[in-house]
């Protein structure tokens, strides 16, 4: 038993450097990106984003990446606070859909390619960033019923 | 998960007899090398299992956390942990192994242990950023490729059984 460990040991050393590197090669397939930005399945409208936090989506998590300051002043309920250094550290579990905030936009869209090229599948940023949310959910005339949900304007109802 | 490894790890060094201080200690005199020998095998086995797991695609050694290196507090501390080691008899782990089973020896060290963390953590500054290399591994530290670092341990390792044996 022992004697056959110590081979086994010294057959899988041996071999060791024969095998190449044991890391992955980056999986970021470029053309696979540029097609789901084309067909504008990166990212999510801030009435879309409503609806998944009213309708409770399983796995949904909203990271919002601007400043702790700024993330303590406002910011769309439910989200949580995880700058961009901390979102390319963090670990999720990956069958979460997660959804990047920033302030216009752009910052979340950057936070998309890195995500996704750390291997997360479910991905979206918010298109116009904290901005649509506040434009289009909670001070929208047309958005009546989100708008309440969220504690935005209620003049528009009763 | 982390409770079943635990007391696994536990149950194995307890059974390759390290809670006990002398078998321990008998490693500094060069009279007893259970430690190396129970050191290496963890350490082969563990390093196999993660080259290869990862070879294969089953595990992604890149999210495989490493500890960051900061050479001289961790020298530092190696030395103080090296003193208290020889002067105890027992490490951090095997401490609680000890206490498990019921030896004094054990739990006085556990006590020990925690009050020194508790003093260095109220005293020392807390941006001890002396010397930091970030997260270093061996293969970048010699630049050499993953495998042939792999290779060299099993090396060592297997070398070492056998002296150690021949020794015994």
């Amino acid at each position: 038993m022992r004697r056959a460990l110590l081979i086994a040991a010294l057959v899988a050393g041996v071999l060791a450097p024969l095998a190449g590197s044991p890391y992955r090669a980056p999986q970021l397939d470029v053309q696979r990106l540029a097609a789901q930005i084309e067909a504008e399945q990166d990212h999510v409208t801030a009435v879309e984003l409503a609806q998944w936090i009213r309708d409770r989506k399983p796995g949904l998590r909203v990271l919002d990446l601007r400043t702790p300051a700024e993330f303590e002043q406002y910011h769309v309920p439910s989200s949580v606070n995880v700058p961009l250094p901390q979102l390319v550290a963090q670990q999720f579990a990956r069958g979460d859909t997660l959804v990047l905030v920033s302030e216009g936009g752009g910052h979340a869209a950057q936070g998309w390619v890195l995500m996704r090229a750390r291997g997360y599948a479910s991905v979206f940023f918010l298109r116009g960033g904290i901005q649509e949310w506040d434009e289009d959910v909670i001070r929208a005339p047309e958005q009546k019923e989100l708008s309440r949900y969220f504690g935005g304007d209620r003049r528009g109802g009763c | 998960m982390a409770l079943v490894i635990g007391i696994a790890f536990g149950f194995a060094l307890e059974r390759a007899g390290l809670g006990n201080a002398r078998k321990l200690v008998g490693q500094f005199y060069g009279t007893d090398f259970t430690v190396f020998k129970v050191m290496f095998s963890a350490i082969v086995t563990a390093m196999l299992g993660a080259f290869w797991l990862s070879r294969f695609g089953v595990i992604d050694l890149a999210s495989v956390a490493v500890p960051e290196t900061w050479l001289v507090p961790q020298l530092a501390g190696g030395l103080l942990f090296g003193i208290g080691f020889v002067t105890a008899g027992l490490c951090p782990g095997t401490s609680c192994v000890a206490a498990a089973t019921g030896r004094g020896d054990g739990l006085a060290v556990m006590l020990g242990l925690f009050a020194g963390m508790l003093v260095s953590g109220l005293t020392l500054p807390g941006n001890l950023n002396l010397t930091a290399r970030g997260a270093l591994t061996l293969p970048e530290v010699f630049h050499l490729p993953y495998g042939v670092v792999v290779a060299a341990v099993v090396a060592i390792a297997l070398a070492g059984f056998r002296w150690t044996e021949a020794r015994a």
